[in-house]
């Protein structure tokens, strides 16, 4: 860390003037997203003597917690210039198979949970194996397969909640560890792991680089289609286990798990400087756009608004905040 | 008489100065030529002379009127880009007269018929072998680049047609075509601006010169009088000597085969087969559209083909596995550097450390000290001229970027570099850099192919020619014993001068 900031301060104190090192910082795809979250931060605790309290910090972080891990699969995808709109469907999957697991068939409930784990990342690999070997496009492909897993989510439950979850893995959505909600933690290791891969080793080059220009990546010797296979895998897993993680805070198994998980991550995605078209952003930007989400669905609980406004309020909020972006980074790069 | 006149343009860009005070007259009826080495400022010079671009200093006057204070006198000026930028999917005709309002075409409707009957006469002037109501698509890409040109003299009263590199995909036989073209609107009273690094187009066509370098004007001067290697040493400031040559040594060369090609057939080829040793350098030549991408392409596992083998150092190459022909030890330096080469969005720096992944790694994790130690390297090796290596690449020259694409090829230690069209766009300077590689690499041993449309280049660097002729080899040849209207010949599918060495 401290290693970090020398860098940085060599760097900007070397620059030649502050426009420049203006510049240089607003060139950073993060610095839109950073200012917009510290807005907003700022903004609603000024407006709400209830925003910042620990209560209701910890609310935020655990609900967070699953759009988030959501989010790190579907950036990983997006970089690559993929989407999956099956996701939610794989996470709402994964968590009644998981809880049919461990409630009907009776199966120890750390093996249940490996296995609907198993499930979501192998409904991932199918995703990714339909796609590259067909040559289809992932997101019609994955309109079609979000249709498949959600029809046999309800096939499987008819519909019903499946109540009587062990509380063996309450932990898991409940608990507390180091003063965090055990979600959150697990959100942030999840995002450890994946941006260290991506920045620090050759597979996670290789991503950018597919989504930066796929066919110079196949003249480059890239195993482009094995790749993408396991970026869905990868986005398939972390769907299911947002799906059983939100199962153990439930302490049921809701057929509806996942149903807002699509839209939400894609959003967060775009604010948080990843393109649609590939090749830019980071998983790191991508959750704080969800974490500007997140605070934007918690402000509007705290300020009474009315339930009905409350989707046009966010969804504004959300083009508000993208095109801020947009218009900031224009005005900075004009030149470049 | 004076049409357009440009005086002390200036136009920095953060960290650069593209254009330094140039000065530059437009005369009626006269071809002027825009010499300079890539980066030397061409692109943006001839982006402000069309109003793309504005100046932070000087004036631009068009027809004794000032330009930059009445954007209208732009109209005056039709430029057509070095790079085809047409819609595949609509019409020739529709192409031509975009947008309708501007042609009179279509304020509220268009009217189809009266657009294709208007597009047939311009088809006719210009040479272009499509009808009104093709889809641009299923044209050629040379009768595209015709269209363009075109499209851009549809233009109402234009005075002034700036033409950047316009022959870069032109055959022998279009370019002809075109230069006819270039005589037409000269005898109209047209001024002209051609940019081209093709000495012969520079010497057939010029009345004069300016030449650019490094964002500033060397001079302007009278084509009259001008010779081939001054016109070189005004562009790069230092001379270089035009019959050098860049074949690999003989000694170098051995009777051990490094790469065989057999029977190999698939879309647009057909029974290909030959054979390269070590220390050669084996060049192809053949018209655009004779196959010899698809070919080297196939080899390399990024097209399909139907039946045929290729071996690499007694290795069978599997098809359609570009990632096992790099492990063989193949590399492919695409002609579509844009499409094939770079990552636009990745830095100088990422998009060489792609190739050496794992030099830089340790235990599967990149040390950033050894990226920027390794790229750094490579970066001088190859000259390629950035301001930082943390740039993003699409912010370089077309000469820089090749330069950074090479080397990046080298890093791998290739035993085989199949170069298409290395040097396409590629200033006369950057050029010599580039042969020089070649040959260097082939005398220690890589086996180089080099695709080629230049005679010239092939009869500078190969050591043994190979020509196609719509998807079939109709010849071999070594490059001592041979000239270049036997090479010429051949790739126009002449009979009687067809032989198999």
């Amino acid at each position: 860390m401290s290693h970090d900031r020398s860098v940085d301060a060599a760097s900007i104190s070397s620059s030649p003037n502050p426009v420049q090192r203006l510049k240089a910082l607003a060139a950073n795809p993060l610095c839109g997203v950073v200012i917009a979250l510290v807005v907003i931060f700022v903004l609603s605790s000024a407006l709400s003597a209830n925003f910042l309290t620990a209560f209701n910090m910890k609310i935020i972080a655990r609900s967070l917690a699953f759009v988030g891990l959501v989010t790190i699969g579907q950036a990983i995808l997006m970089i690559l210039g993929e989407l999956d709109l099956s996701v939610g469907a794989i996470g709402g999957l994964a968590g009644v198979a998981g809880g049919l697991l461990m409630v009907q068939a009776g199966l120890n409930p750390w093996l249940s949970l490996l296995l609907c784990l198993a499930l979501g990342t192998g409904c991932g690999l199918l995703n990714g194996l339909l796609i590259t070997r067909l040559r289809l496009h992932s997101l019609v492909l994955t309109i079609g397969m979000a249709g498949v897993y959600g029809g046999a989510n309800l096939v499987l439950t008819k519909g019903v909640a499946i109540t009587g979850i062990p509380s063996d893995i309450s932990f898991l959505g409940r608990g507390m560890m180091a003063g965090l909600p055990v979600p959150f933690v697990i959100l942030l290791v999840c995002l450890a792991i994946v941006s260290f891969v991506m920045i620090r080793t050759p597979l996670g080059r290789y991503v950018y680089a597919i989504g930066s220009n796929n066919a110079a990546a196949r003249m480059l010797g890239i195993r482009v289609d094995a790749i993408r296979v396991c970026a869905f895998a990868t986005a398939g897993f972390l769907s299911a286990l947002a799906g059983i993680v939100m199962v153990a805070r439930l302490g049921t198994a809701q057929p509806s798990i996942g149903d807002t998980w699509v839209l939400a991550p894609i959003a967060a995605a775009v604010i948080g400087g990843v393109a649609t078209t590939g090749g830019l952003g980071s998983p790191f930007g991508a959750v704080l756009g969800a974490v500007i989400i997140g605070i934007i669905e918690n402000v509007i609980v705290l300020f009474g608004i009315s339930p009905y406004w409350q989707s046009i309020v966010s969804g504004g909020i959300v083009v508000a905040a993208i095109s801020f972006d947009a218009i900031a980074r224009r005005y900075f790069n004009r030149e470049a | 008489m004076v049409l357009l006149k440009a005086t002390g343009i200036r136009k920095a860009y953060p960290g650069v100065v593209a254009l330094d005070h140039i000065d530059l007259t437009l005369e009626p009826g006269k071809v002027h030529i825009l010499a300079g080495e890539n980066g030397a400022g061409k692109s943006t010079l001839i982006k402000t002379l069309s109003g793309l671009v504005r100046p932070d200093e000087g004036t631009l006057v068009i027809d004794d009127a000032d330009a930059l204070h009445d954007p209208r006198l732009f109209r005056r000026v039709a430029y057509v880009p070095q790079e085809l930028n047409l819609f595949p999917y609509l019409t020739v005709a529709e192409n031509m007269f975009m947008p309708f309002a501007r042609s009179g075409f279509g304020r509220i409707t268009v009217s189809e018929k009266a657009m294709e009957e208007k597009a047939a006469s311009y088809i006719t002037r210009f040479g272009i072998q499509a009808r009104p109501s093709q889809k641009v698509a299923e044209i050629s890409v040379p009768d595209q680049q015709l269209l363009q040109i075109a499209r851009a003299a549809t233009q109402e009263d234009f005075g002034v047609m700036i033409l950047d590199e316009p022959t870069s995909s032109l055959t022998a036989r279009e370019t002809e075509r075109l230069f006819r073209i270039v005589d037409d609107l000269r005898v109209q009273g047209i001024a002209i601006v051609f940019v081209s690094h093709k000495m012969e187009e520079i010497f057939a066509l010029g009345d004069t010169v300016t030449v650019l370098r490094n964002g500033r004007s060397v001079g302007s001067f009278p084509m009259e009088g001008m010779t081939e290697s001054e016109l070189i040493r005004l562009m790069s400031g230092s001379s270089v000597k035009l019959d050098e040559q860049f074949q690999s040594s003989p000694s170098a060369r051995s009777d051990e085969t490094i790469l065989e090609v057999e029977n190999l057939s698939g879309p647009g080829f057909e029974d290909i087969s030959f054979t390269l040793r070590r220390g050669e350098i084996l060049g192809f030549a053949g018209l655009v559209g004779a196959g010899r991408s698809e070919i080297m392409q196939a080899m390399f596992g990024f097209r399909k083909f139907s039946s045929g083998t290729i071996t690499l150092d007694g290795k069978r190459i599997p098809p359609n596995r570009p990632d096992k022909a790099v492990q063989a030890g193949m590399v492919y330096l695409s002609e579509e550097r844009k499409h094939h080469g770079i990552f636009p969005l990745l830095s100088v720096r990422e998009n060489i450390a792609l190739a050496v992944t794992k030099d830089i790694a340790k235990g599967g994790v990149i040390s950033p000290a050894r990226e920027k130690s390794i790229v750094a390297e490579i970066i001088r090796q190859f000259d390629v001229r950035t301001s930082s290596p943390s740039k993003k690449i699409m912010f370089l020259s077309g000469g820089n970027q090749q330069k950074a694409i090479i080397g990046r090829a080298m890093a791998r230690k290739p035993r085989l570099l199949i170069f298409d069209e290395p040097t396409k766009g590629i200033d006369i300077g950057t050029k010599f850099q580039i042969y020089r590689i070649m040959q260097r690499l082939a005398e220690e041993g890589v086996g180089i192919i080099l695709v080629s449309s230049e005679m010239s280049e092939l009869q500078r660097c190969a050591t043994r020619i190979i020509t196609l002729y719509s998807g079939r080899i109709n010849g071999s040849f070594d490059h001592d014993k041979t000239d270049v209207s036997t090479l010429v010949a051949s790739i126009i599918g002449s009979p009687e001068t067809t032989h198999v060495a």
